[in-house]
């Protein structure tokens, strides 16, 4: 979450940050959810992930996130120089989402052999509606939920390690 | 005196990389596996023994990308391109040995904020990149599971 116009995202700018954590394998932001939280149709080019109430972490921004509350030094070195990020402790949060995969713009099958992976691939349109909150503050994104605001989103089937071959 | 070629960010990775012992280490001790990490729940293995599968997780993507340049802080995880065309896509999953569905977002929009203590209102801008990967898995015990995970 930014200070700055919609649509912008500088990390220099970000005030919260929500997500789950590494877990200690080091699988990235991913947690488990109810198997009902979740439903694809593939073949119709449509699917849709609901969760409400979820525990997660509110890191500040994403440098608190990957340093793990380390923050960031300045960088003198950058065009233009940029600021330190000063370090910050997790703060416990609720996250409640809604998000719709839904109408194919592109589509691919892919076999990559380097990454191992293979399967068929949606660029589809996309939206969003979520909520979180947590001690002194709370956030809910505009309703209806813009469909201009997709960047790019995926929806694929696909096989990859040792369901590659 | 400065130590030649000590870059801030080399002193960051190792600061990041104790620290993160650290941070381990104490959760697994006197912080409890709370604190950093939500609990894991909800993966069925393929006899339905859920209980037992309740603490496997899978594991992740050997690739990923550099987060943070040029600090160097390695994730697993492609983060979607917009200029890229679907065909050359990188792997969206974030797990591995993984046969099933996933869906990953990059979307940047608006909503309200609001302090609870003063009920005063901001605008503020968000992104968010999320997904789900919903299908079977190999997971650290080294057995087949079926489940459903939210990238958050």
């Amino acid at each position: 979450m930014y200070t700055g116009p919609v649509g912008s995202a500088s990390v220099f700018q970000q005030i919260h940050d929500y997500n789950v954590h590494v877990d200690r394998d080091d699988v990235f932001w991913m947690i488990p959810v109810r198997h009902d939280a979740v439903v694809v149709d593939f073949d119709g080019s449509r699917a849709r992930l609901r969760v409400r109430d979820l525990s997660a972490f509110d890191d500040h921004d994403l440098a608190n996130s990957l340093t793990q509350g380390l923050g960031l030094p300045a960088n003198p070195a950058a065009m233009p120089p940029t600021p330190a990020i000063p370090g910050m402790f997790p703060v416990h949060a609720k996250v409640s989402f809604d998000v719709e995969w839904n109408g194919v713009l592109a589509m691919a099958d892919i076999e990559n052999k380097a990454q191992m992976f293979k399967g068929s691939f949606l660029s589809t349109e996309a939206t969003i509606s979520w909520s979180a909150e947590q001690a002194g503050f709370r956030f809910e994104s505009d309703m209806p939920p813009d469909r201009k605001a997709n960047l790019i989103s995926v929806l694929g089937r696909e096989r990859n390690g040792v369901f590659f071959s | 005196m400065n130590e030649p070629g000590y870059s801030p960010w080399k002193k960051l990775q190792e600061h990041w990389l104790s620290r993160r012992n650290l941070i381990r280490g104490a959760a697994g001790t006197a912080l409890g596996a709370g604190l950093l990490r939500p609990k894991l729940a909800y993966a069925d293995d393929e006899d339905g023994d859920s209980e037992r599968a309740a603490c496997v997780g899978p594991n992740p993507i050997p690739g990923g990308v550099m987060g943070l340049a040029p600090f160097g802080i390695f994730i697993h995880h492609n983060p979607l391109n917009p200029a890229k065309a679907m065909a050359d896509i990188n792997d969206p999953s974030q797990i591995t040995d993984f046969d099933g569905f996933v869906g990953l977002t990059h979307i940047r929009g608006g909503g309200m904020g609001t302090d609870a203590a003063t009920g005063a209102m901001t605008r503020l801008a968000f992104q968010a990149d999320m997904g789900f990967s919903q299908g079977k898995f190999i997971g650290t015990d080294g057995q087949q599971h079926r489940g459903t995970f939210a990238f958050v």
